[in-house]
């Protein structure tokens, strides 16, 4: 009997998952409005730490070398004199728009948006034609290798489905992603986005897909293509030829 | 003034590998040289009956030669299947679906009808040989009905022409993309197809000695280039002007770059090459033929794998490397094996320098 734990501890242990879903609280509650999940994206506590990338292709078994969500790091200066340096970092991710140009460019409507908003792939339609690869601005969709078909970032609907957070929100190290429901004022991700007071931004506004990926601390030059240099393009790869602008 | 550097980025491959190059040029080549067959086998123009022979052969060939580039883009053919089962008629790939096949039949009934008479004629002028059967069995009567030739040649004009459309409309929709975004992308596709379809015409004729279809070939060539010319200019003039949005952001997210500023010069350069041998070598078709076609493959080589090095985040381009594999090198050398099989085949079979109406 001394080596069996005590009820008590294995209660605890038992109850962990149960306590861990209920402090997530993504799950619409019964009786409550159909939710509409969103992420808000604090720049200012990314560190690029790719924890977020990691625990993403973790959880989703991606193939080597593809992500569903990633962290570009740029070194921004100002002035002439190449002074103010600072360093800064933009996670990126499908924006599960409203207006998504994905959905309208699969030719077998494989591509769909639930009622909470989140935009997914039907995998048993999917062709793997790739269109919706071109038409989505933000390359937040690739031709998954093992699939052959379109992949792309889910808010692991199935972690939500169940009450949990997306991988990525409970991998990072920060707290830099916040994800919930924005059709709830009382929700964090609600509260947060009220009380930036409208310096949120999104990515890519010019595109006009209404993206439910807010930003906080996001630099407007960093919000699409960078007009600037590509370290990658300054290193030589052996075997691989040197191209861009 | 800020300056940026890209420490960390992360681009995405290529979607549209070269088979989707291959499908694209090939199409586009027998949707036009099924246009340039009608002057000659519905018109009954003497002029063009030699070259439109020639270009009706071009159009099978290419046109039984494109859609098994296409599905072998898909990764898993049977998976075509889902356009019929699943379409999604908002879209104009799902459309495609439909325009393939009703092109495609179109285009095979039309060849029948043509060819029915000549079909005759061989079952007779051979008899006793194994394949006089064949063809008597494929001329079926041997009739020349030219209004079922009409008929047959409206419905593939119908599908070629909603080829050519649904190829250029499917690309230009991608806003995402600025170099594809462009009004001017169906002519551009429509204009470099003319270009391809003379050149394969051609370069037919040029393996058959046919040289008496030389002056007209190269007149339409040469028109084509100063089309396939003043649609380019057209293109830059609007970026650079400010006109269009899209050509303008294209033009800078490439400004800067001698690589693309050399594949301009290129384009542009072999544009005029093609204009001044079609014009200066009237009666010669085989330099004209392949500067053609290098030219139509060329812009879409360089549109669709170039167009995706072009980063739509960051700052990274992510050019496109050949190599010798199955989606690759070998895929196009595949396609390209196919092309000649087909090629060899209805030559063996059928004799296209000689006339088609017995």
């Amino acid at each position: 009997m001394k080596d069996q734990p005590r009820a008590s501890r294995r209660a605890f242990l038992a109850a962990l998952p149960v306590v861990t879903a209920g402090l997530a609280t993504p799950a619409a509650q019964a009786g409550q409005p159909q939710p509409h999940w969103g992420m808000l994206i604090d720049t200012r506590r990314c560190i690029g730490c790719q924890a977020c990338t990691m625990g993403c292709a973790m959880e989703n078994a991606l193939p080597e070398g593809q992500f569903r969500t990633t962290v570009a790091t740029y070194a921004v200066t100002s002035g002439s004199g190449r002074v103010g340096v600072g360093v800064a970092m933009v996670p990126r991710t499908c924006n599960h728009c409203d207006e998504p140009p994905c959905i309208p460019v699969c030719p077998v409507g494989a591509t769909f948006k639930r009622e909470d908003g989140t935009v997914l792939v039907d995998g048993e339609k999917c062709v793997g034609c790739a269109y919706c690869v071109q038409a989505c601005p933000y390359e937040a969709r690739f031709v998954n290798h093992d699939t052959g078909k379109a992949d792309k970032c889910t808010f692991c609907s199935h972690r939500v489905d169940a009450g949990l957070l997306p991988a990525c929100v409970e991998t990072c190290v920060g707290g830099a992603r916040i994800f919930g429901n924005l059709n709830d004022p009382g929700s964090e991700i609600s509260r947060r986005i009220k009380a930036a007071e409208g310096r949120t931004s999104v990515l890519k506004p010019e595109a006009g897909s209404k993206p439910n990926v807010f930003y906080i601390g996001l630099d407007r030059e960093l919000d699409g293509r960078v007009t600037g240099e590509s370290a990658a393009e300054m290193t030589w790869r052996p075997g691989q030829p040197s191209h861009g602008a | 003034m800020n300056g940026t550097v890209e420490i960390l980025g992360f681009t995405r491959e290529a979607a549209w590998l070269p088979w989707a190059v291959q499908y694209f040029f090939l199409v586009g080549i027998s949707a036009a040289a099924f246009f340039l067959s009608l002057p000659g086998l519905v018109f009954g123009r003497a002029s063009w009956t030699a070259l439109s022979r020639q270009a009706l052969l071009a159009a099978l060939v290419c046109g039984l030669t494109a859609p098994v580039a296409l599905l072998s883009d898909l990764h898993q053919p049977g998976r075509f299947l889902n356009f019929y089962l699943h379409p999604n008629l908002r879209s104009w790939m799902a459309w495609g679906s439909f325009f393939i096949p009703l092109y495609l039949g179109g285009l095979l009934l039309y060849a029948w009808l043509c060819l029915r008479p000549r079909l005759a004629a061989l079952a007779q002028s051979e008899p006793g040989v194994r394949l006089a059967a064949v063809y008597r069995a494929l001329a079926y009567g041997g009739h020349d009905n030219r209004t079922a030739v009409r008929l047959a040649a409206v419905v593939t004009a119908l599908g070629a022409v909603l080829i050519l459309v649904y190829t250029g409309m499917e690309v230009m929709v991608i806003r995402a993309r600025p170099l594809w975004h462009t009004p001017l992308l169906p002519l551009l596709f429509a204009a470099t197809a003319l270009a391809g379809g003379l050149g394969m015409t051609a370069l037919f004729a040029a393996v058959t000695r046919q040289d008496a279809t030389a002056p007209l070939l190269n007149r339409w060539i040469a028109a084509s280039q100063w089309l396939l010319l003043a649609l380019v200019v057209a293109w830059l003039v609007s970026g650079l002007a400010g006109v269009s949005a899209a050509a303008a952001e294209a033009l800078d997210s490439v400004s800067g770059s001698a690589g693309w500023a050399m594949t301009l010069a290129w384009l542009v350069g072999s544009a005029l090459l093609t204009l001044w041998i079609a014009r200066r070598r009237p009666r010669s078709l085989l330099f004209a033929a392949l500067l053609a076609l290098h030219g139509a493959w060329a812009f879409r080589w360089v549109l669709f794998m170039g167009g995706q090095a072009i980063p739509k985040m960051g700052a990274a381009f992510r050019a496109y490397s050949l190599t010798p594999t199955p989606d690759s090198l070998i895929g196009i050398a595949g396609t390209a094996g196919l092309f000649l099989a087909i090629y060899i085949g209805l030559t063996s079979f059928i004799p296209w320098d000689e006339p088609a109406r017995a």
